[in-house]
């Protein structure tokens, strides 16, 4: 018997929109994606024809084998270059470690398209690197392909794995490889059964986020993947040259690809959940100061290791002082790019940061309200609500985007070709980090400071307008703008949705590329580099917060 | 200053039964200790009070007013909780006004009752301060005085001691009881700290498993227990299983615990054989093998323990374990380790417990 009565509050009207936001805006457009995959494109009655195409035919098999092959290398590649970073940064005395992270979180937050279209510009078939080394009679192998979306990919997505490996290692007590030593194992022994085990889950959890980065990656293979297609770049084509109504073999392609995805994150949970141990920091790990050739070796492995991952964005900066003449780059520097992109598509970039600026108000206030009611409030509502809030994470943003086309293209929500549909993409890709970041910000905030201010007489809502809010929003603020920084350059949902009038720079920048405008590209590109560096550098700054924020949110 | 009524509460989580058939009346101005080991219920009681839960089953009033329904924010009752929960982002100040901008006072009026409050717990020229300045119990001076300010009905204390040092507690607790009887509110405490209980407390309900075991001033809790757990719980005591056997002249009864032999009280403990007796540490008295008395007994000394004002001893009577105090001990008068030391167990102390149920056998304020 429950004498108490549950009066409709604010809280519950959260719940409730955060249901309705999942099922009109995740459920929905899913499901259309699901059903067109179980209908004939042809005659639109319900068949398996779409998925027996998929597996009979090797352009769509080698899409697959392709997309495996690349999340496989780049996961191995990014370890090779993570891994050294993470451990020799946090290990022995590197000058400059600070100006390390910094720069490799760069390149992991600046668009991932940059990073191909740069590489295409150093050793694409007239790349100056390629040239360079043509002229000395050696012959590279061509960068279309699978050597470029690796190189690609690997420069960029290392930075999850040293940062997570950083992080883990410095949360190692420095008592238990004591207690080794002191046990008697030799420090190669206190290495493979002490510190590594213990960071065997960060480093697990940061190898397969790159692989799922890597294999829901839609900017890097479509600009340099040439021929060697990809799921996320077939799911595309396919969606683009459909011209039926029903994009059967998109949406088929839509959902391997989402059943990869789910597939790493599933393992990822369990890998991270399996083998969590709560360390206790009381004496912070020691860093050794190395000495001669030994000293010089690990700086020149760091610094090669971040400075061959800054050399694409270098290259784009270098490029957009180049003057031009259309497409065809001429002596001397200036500012033609810039003038050229204020001249011709200022609207783009207006667009680009009205529309981020939009979303990120809303994912801000969304999330944190979100946020809130799933770290205090545990009812049946909310338990249900926090794994479908979820699904964005395993929903390639190719997949969201053809959702969100065949979806709201017709009654009763038709937003195709509008400002609105771009924006709520935006929101929602990011609606979940900004759930779980305001979460775990709360879950950091004592209880008892609530219940406090409601025991000396505030109201719940009051309660968390001078508590709560208050408390968390250096936290809010800093993954904020994380979410602008990730909606300016979102590329692989927006392509699908933009028309003319709602172009933003990362698409403007992946077309100039397919059109060989690559001054106005460079200069474009900059700008999103510009931004990302300001926005890290704020977050830094005047948040205090480390380089976890970046890859927690 | 307000009463306070619990009557037939009861409250579940889940599974478990947090809270059983709590019935308690708390007088005006009294201070009342919640007394228990953790996991027993008694933070439960307290929240319920504050209304951060609600009970299942039965009722609860403040004064004549029936506040089952009334939302924690509306209580006015004022809580001092373990980890302070002093608002970070606030000044000293701010603190302890927040509850009296709450109930919009004039800004004159705050300034006044905050210099007040603060200068109740010795924080007067510590407006200004950010609480990350503080020492854990300035902060916790700074949760009593927020508390205070708003001139509560009641103030309630969850465990507000626990997490500062021992020298910090001892003044602590003795500023708190002063403070809350200078001031005439009604408090109730909780506490797992049984010394703690019996020195600040008015009365103290002991619990345990969501019942309430004992309700009773700090002197018959120690005293004159109602059951085992309250016994072995308050303080310090001797417990050894024996059984009850014929009855011996004087209205004694024969214990038996192996080889060795009680004279206990007879009274009450008719039904019973199989039982629990208990004895506290100093109600032992030593002495010498030709003395005249009861329940003589010695046994080797096995280790020795000194705290200051007493040194227990640990002595092995025929497998079992028994401790005695001596107070105000000297160094030479402590015996050397296996040296036989020769005691004696008073009848009049000896608390008999039902064996199966741990309810006291006899027993009746004597003491």
């Amino acid at each position: 018997m429950s004498l108490g009565k549950k009066k409709a509050d604010i809280w519950t009207l959260v719940t409730l929109t955060g249901f309705a936001i999942v099922i009109v805006f995740l459920i929905f457009p899913l499901f259309d994606v699901f059903k067109y995959s179980f209908l004939d494109k042809e005659t639109g009655a319900p068949s398996l024809s779409n998925w027996k195409e998929f597996f009979s035919r090797t352009y769509y098999l080698k899409a697959f084998a392709h997309s495996m092959i690349i999340a496989l290398f780049t996961t191995f590649f990014g370890a090779l270059l993570g891994i050294p970073l993470g451990f020799f940064t946090t290990r022995y005395k590197i000058r400059g470690t600070n100006l390390l992270t910094t720069l490799s979180v760069l390149a992991l937050l600046s668009p991932t398209f940059i990073g191909a279209y740069s590489w295409i510009t150093i050793m694409g078939n007239n790349g100056f690197l390629r040239n360079i080394f043509t002229s000395i009679g050696i012959r590279l192998p061509p960068i279309y392909g699978p050597v470029g979306i690796i190189l690609a990919d690997s420069l960029q997505y290392y930075p999850f794995i040293s940062l997570m490996l950083a992080g883990s290692l410095m949360t190692i007590d420095r008592s238990l490889e004591e207690a080794s030593e002191n046990l008697g194992a030799r420090s190669i022994k206190t290495f493979f059964s002490v510190t590594l085990p213990l960071v065997l889950p960060s480093l697990t959890g940061g190898a397969l986020i790159v692989f799922m980065m890597s294999l829901s990656n839609f900017g890097t293979p479509a600009i340099i993947g040439g021929n060697y297609r990809v799921l996320a770049t077939v799911a595309y084509e396919q969606f683009t040259s459909e011209i039926s109504e029903r994009p059967g073999m998109a949406s088929t392609v839509s959902i391997v690809l989402m059943m990869c995805a789910a597939v790493v994150i599933v393992l990822q949970t369990w890998a991270s959940s399996r083998r969590k141990y709560a360390s206790m920091l009381v004496n912070r790990p020691v860093v050794k100061k190395l000495k001669g050739a030994k000293s010089f070796f690990a700086h020149f492995i760091c610094y090669f290791i971040v400075g061959l991952s800054m050399l694409p964005l270098a290259v784009i900066v270098f490029y957009s002082f180049r003057n031009t003449s259309g497409p065809v780059f001429k002596p001397g520097f200036g500012l033609d790019s810039y003038r050229q992109i204020f001249y011709d598509v200022a609207k783009t970039v207006i667009n680009s940061f009205v529309y981020s600026f939009i979303a990120v108000i809303l994912i801000a206030v969304v999330g944190t309200l979100i946020g809130f009611v799933i770290a205090r409030k545990r009812n049946m509502a909310v338990k249900i609500l926090d794994p479908l809030l979820m699904i964005p994470y395993i929903v390639p943003g190719t997949v969201l985007g053809i959702g969100f086309i065949v979806a709201f293209n017709r009654k009763p929500i038709y937003l195709a070709g509008t400002a609105t549909i771009i924006i709520l993409t935006y929101f929602i890709r990011r609606l979940p980090y900004s759930v779980r970041s305001a979460a775990s910000i709360l879950k950091q905030i004592d209880p008892a400071l609530e219940e406090a201010g409601i025991n000396l007489g505030s109201s719940p809502g009051r309660t968390f307008r001078t508590i709560t809010l208050p408390l968390m929003k250096s936290g809010i603020i800093s993954g904020a703008i994380m979410s602008w920084v990730t909606s300016m350059n979102e590329l692989s949902a927006s392509i699908l949705l933009y028309v003319g009038k709602t172009m933003t720079m990362p698409i403007k920048i992946y077309l100039s590329v397919a059109d060989g405008y690559f001054g106005t590209a460079s200069a474009m590109s900059t700008i999103l580099l510009v931004v990302t560096g300001v926005s890290m550098f704020i977050v830094n700054k005047y948040f205090n917060r480390g380089s976890d924020t970046f890859i927690a949110s | 200053m307000t009463s306070i009524k619990i009557s037939g509460v009861e409250k579940r989580f889940g599974e478990l039964l947090a809270l059983s058939d709590i019935n308690l009346d708390i007088q005006k101005g009294e201070f009342f200790t919640l007394l228990g080991p953790s996991g027993c219920g008694k933070t439960t009681l307290l929240r319920t009070i504050a209304g951060f839960y609600r009970q299942d089953k039965g009722d609860i009033y403040l004064g004549d007013e029936l506040i089952n329904d009334v939302p924690a924010y509306k209580r006015n009752t004022g809580m001092v909780f373990q980890n302070y929960a002093v608002f970070p982002h606030m000044t000293v100040f701010e603190n302890v006004a927040y509850g009296l901008k709450v109930r919009k006072l004039p800004a004159k009026e705050i300034e006044v009752k905050v210099k007040t409050a603060l200068k109740n717990v010795h924080l007067s020229g510590y407006e200004e301060r950010t609480p990350d300045k503080l020492s854990g119990g300035q902060q916790q001076r700074v949760g009593l005085a927020r508390a205070m300010a708003i001139e509560p009905r009641v103030l309630l204390f969850d465990e507000p001691l626990s997490n500062l040092d021992a020298k910090l507690r001892v003044e602590m607790r003795d500023e708190i009881r002063s403070v809350q009887k200078a001031l005439g509110i009604t408090a109730v405490y909780v506490t797992h700290d049984q010394e703690e209980a019996l020195v600040i407390s008015d009365r103290i309900a002991v619990v345990n498993f969501g019942k309430i075991q004992q309700v009773g001033v700090p002197w018959d809790i120690y005293k004159d227990p109602v059951n085992l757990f309250v016994a072995t719980f308050v303080g310090k005591i001797n417990a050894l299983d024996v059984t009850l056997g014929e009855n011996l002249p004087g209205g004694m009864r024969k214990a038996v615990a192996g080889s060795v032999i009680f004279a206990v009280p007879a009274a009450g403990t008719e039904a019973c054989t199989e039982a629990v007796l208990a004895f506290r540490p100093e109600d032992i008295v030593e002495t010498t093998s030709d003395a005249a008395g009861a329940n003589r007994l010695a046994g080797p000394l096995v280790a020795t323990s000194f705290l200051g004002t007493v040194a227990s001893m640990e002595i092995d009577l025929q497998g079992r374990h028994i401790v005695i105090e001596r107070h105000r001990p000297k160094k030479a008068d402590i015996p050397a380790i296996g040296e036989v030391v020769e005691f004696a167990v008073p009848p009049d102390a000896c608390l008999l417990f039902e064996k199966e149920s741990g309810r006291r056998l006899g027993g009746g304020k004597k003491r």
